[in-house]
């Protein structure tokens, strides 16, 4: 959350105001109407990201109980990237696929899509989620701010902080122990040893 | 099959690189080498330290006491994202506002400043033992520890030497003079093959002392490196054979041994302000009156205990930022070296380069004198290394590297014209590594 964002106020308002045609059925295995995958690609289009057809595949459902309530979150996404605030940022095209595609999975995990319309806190959590994976904290709001305001909301947040911190710790171990090794220890060749 | 071709330690390695390997281990002189190394680096790792250098030789340090480098900031915010030390402190301040890490933080957990793209696969360590009571496993990588040949060719060019490529050239024995060492052979892919070897000239080392020259002689390298204490064993062996340059790291030089030995060997030598952590940071130039800066990705800072920047020509500790080692980035990084910054037309100096905290001595009329002063009083000498402590009481204890007790007399005389008449014990230095260089257990001698 290193960049200053729009007001939340902006984002929570186009949540609440999300056309019923953006929650409607996504398109899977030949039945629904919102073709996710096409909305994901014109969003990446607009970052100038081109997206592969391979990771465009992960935006056509293959399975309705797997897949309809991520690809609903996807299009909710799409719908408030649209914001205006949005054209006038410089959003990374990898930082919203990664978005898209594997941030959206771990809150579908947590709550039903038309929760994150229709009831305020977990609109206020959708927009602070959003903008922190896009390295965006809300406009007036410090770093530690946003941080302590998204985890208290946010038991995805919570779950995500825990695994980062685990993950760090796996690597900080594997750190340790690369250079406790004998064959690091045997180095390599430098022209002269302080 | 050849024992010499070893996929991890040579990955290049050619026919002729490995007859070159056997010439180093096998010939009869050898000494008995205790390792094994090797260069590790791959093709993809050649391609990459070749567009090193080339822009390395199209730049300069282009900062002076008026400016930072361009690329600081954007160095600062990239660290404070991608290093979990500083990820865990949020957004980066500015550069003055971050708070200078030292040894010690280093020393409590290395893997919190090795950056998250750092390659753990073929991660090394160079282990430092310092002076400082904090032993360091330094993170690293093949291709960081070659890179160190870049600049020793930058500063090598100065004194208008090009290395000479090939298999049928031992291109520099890194000599060490220690009970223990590390030693092992190797070549060096980015010139051509030559030989390297790394070696201990101390005698049980060797199945017999007369060895050593006559090995040296059969390989007569074009580059020594090494340090004071081990050049000045170097210098009493029977050599006929002398190389183009001889390159001093990790101790100071005094001038009195960099002209000895200049003479000796009728050949320049370089002294290289270098560490550990950071590679070689500076070159000394005797006309410059300091070390010019060699790396342009590496800014030095001199700052105050506070951690606050000193005036140009102010002494402080030397404290880095940037570097090579991408698996180590440095983001005011307290050296615990000291110096001051003046700028030539060349680029930054730091002049009256001292290793470690300044210390002051006092003299029997209470007089406070600091340590460069005792530098400035020792250099003419050929010392291969000295210490000096003033106990609680005052007296005072000059400590000389075996090699230089000789010189005690002569050593004495020279702080006597500090000192006066006040008598001065001489010590031994027993261990054969760094020692802390000035010490003090005055009350207000040691001034931090």
């Amino acid at each position: 959350m290193n960049k200053s964002g729009p007001e939340l106020q902006r984002l929570t308002r186009r949540l609440a105001e999300t056309p019923a045609d953006f929650l409607d059925e996504p398109l899977i295995q030949g039945r629904g109407r919102v073709a996710v995958a096409a909305l994901v690609h014109d969003a990446l289009r607009r970052v100038g990201y081109r997206p592969s057809s391979e990771e465009l595949q992960r935006f056509v459902g293959q399975n309705a109980n797997q897949d309809r309530n991520r690809l609903q979150l996807v299009a909710l996404a799409v719908w408030l990237l649209d914001e205006d605030w949005f054209n006038t940022a410089t959003l990374e095209g990898p930082a919203v696929m990664a978005l898209f595609d594997q941030a959206l999975q771990q809150l579908a995990e947590a709550n039903q899509a038309n929760k994150y319309v229709n009831d305020s806190e977990r609109r206020e959590e959708f927009a602070r989620y959003l903008l922190a994976r896009l390295d965006y904290r809300p406009a007036g709001e410090s770093a530690a701010q946003a941080t302590d305001r998204l985890s208290a909301l946010s038991s995805t947040e919570r779950k995500r902080l825990l695994q980062e911190s685990r993950e760090a710790e796996r690597r900080a171990r594997a750190i340790r122990e690369a250079l406790a090794k004998k064959a690091a220890d045997e180095s390599a060749d430098k022209w002269t040893r302080e | 099959m050849n024992p010499y071709f070893d996929p991890e330690r040579y990955p290049t390695l050619s026919e002729d690189g490995a007859r070159m390997l056997k010439f180093l281990r096998e010939h009869p002189q050898a000494p008995i080498y205790r390792n094994t190394s090797g260069n590790r680096l791959t093709h993809k790792d050649l391609e990459q330290l070749t567009t090193f250098e080339r822009k390395l030789n199209q730049s300069r340090v282009d900062w002076d006491a008026n400016s930072s480098p361009g690329w600081l900031n954007a160095f600062a915010e990239q660290v404070y994202r991608e290093v979990p030390f500083y990820r865990a402190q949020g957004i980066a301040p500015r550069f003055t506002d971050i708070t200078p890490v030292s040894r010690a933080d280093y020393s409590r957990d290395i893997a919190a400043f090795v950056p998250d793209n750092a390659p753990i696969d073929r991660m090394i360590n160079f282990r430092t033992t310092g002076t400082s009571g904090n032993p360091l496993l330094i993170a690293s990588h093949p291709r960081v520890a070659a890179t160190y040949l870049c600049f020793h060719r930058q500063a090598l060019r100065r004194f208008g030497i090009e290395l000479t490529p090939g298999p049928q050239q031992v291109g520099v024995v890194l000599v060490g003079h220690q009970r223990r060492c590390f030693t092992y052979v190797s070549v060096t892919p980015q010139l051509g093959e030559s030989g390297l070897a790394k070696i201990n000239l101390h005698p049980d080392d060797w199945h017999n002392p007369d060895d050593r020259a006559a090995y040296l002689d059969a390989l007569n390298p074009e580059i020594y490196t090494g340090d004071p204490l081990s050049f000045s064993e170097l210098k009493n062996l029977p050599l006929r054979t002398k190389p183009r340059t001889l390159i001093s790291v990790g101790m100071m030089l005094s001038d009195g041994l960099k002209a000895e030995l200049e003479d000796h060997f009728n050949a320049p030598v370089l002294d290289i302000y270098s560490l550990n952590e950071a590679g070689p940071v500076g070159l000394f130039d005797a006309n410059l009156g300091g070390h010019l800066l060699l790396q342009p990705e590496l800014y030095v800072e001199i700052l105050d205990p506070q951690g606050h920047p000193v005036a140009a020509g102010e002494r402080g500790e030397i404290t880095l930022t940037g570097g090579f080692n991408f698996c180590l980035p440095l983001l005011r990084y307290r050296t615990g070296d000291y110096a001051s910054m003046t700028y030539s037309a060349e680029g930054p100096l730091l002049t009256g380069l001292s290793g470690r905290t300044p210390v002051r001595f006092r003299t029997q009329t209470g007089e406070w004198i600091n340590n460069i002063d005792i530098t400035h009083a020792l250099r003419p000498l050929p010392l291969a290394q000295f210490g000096l402590h003033q106990s609680a009481d005052g007296t005072l204890t000059l400590s000389l590297a075996s090699a230089s007790l000789h010189h005690a007399t002569t050593s004495t005389q020279a702080l006597q014209t500090i000192f006066g008449n006040q008598p001065i014990a001489i010590n031994t230095i027993a261990a054969e590594d760094k020692i802390l260089q000035y010490t003090s257990d005055l009350e207000g001698g040691t001034l931090q």
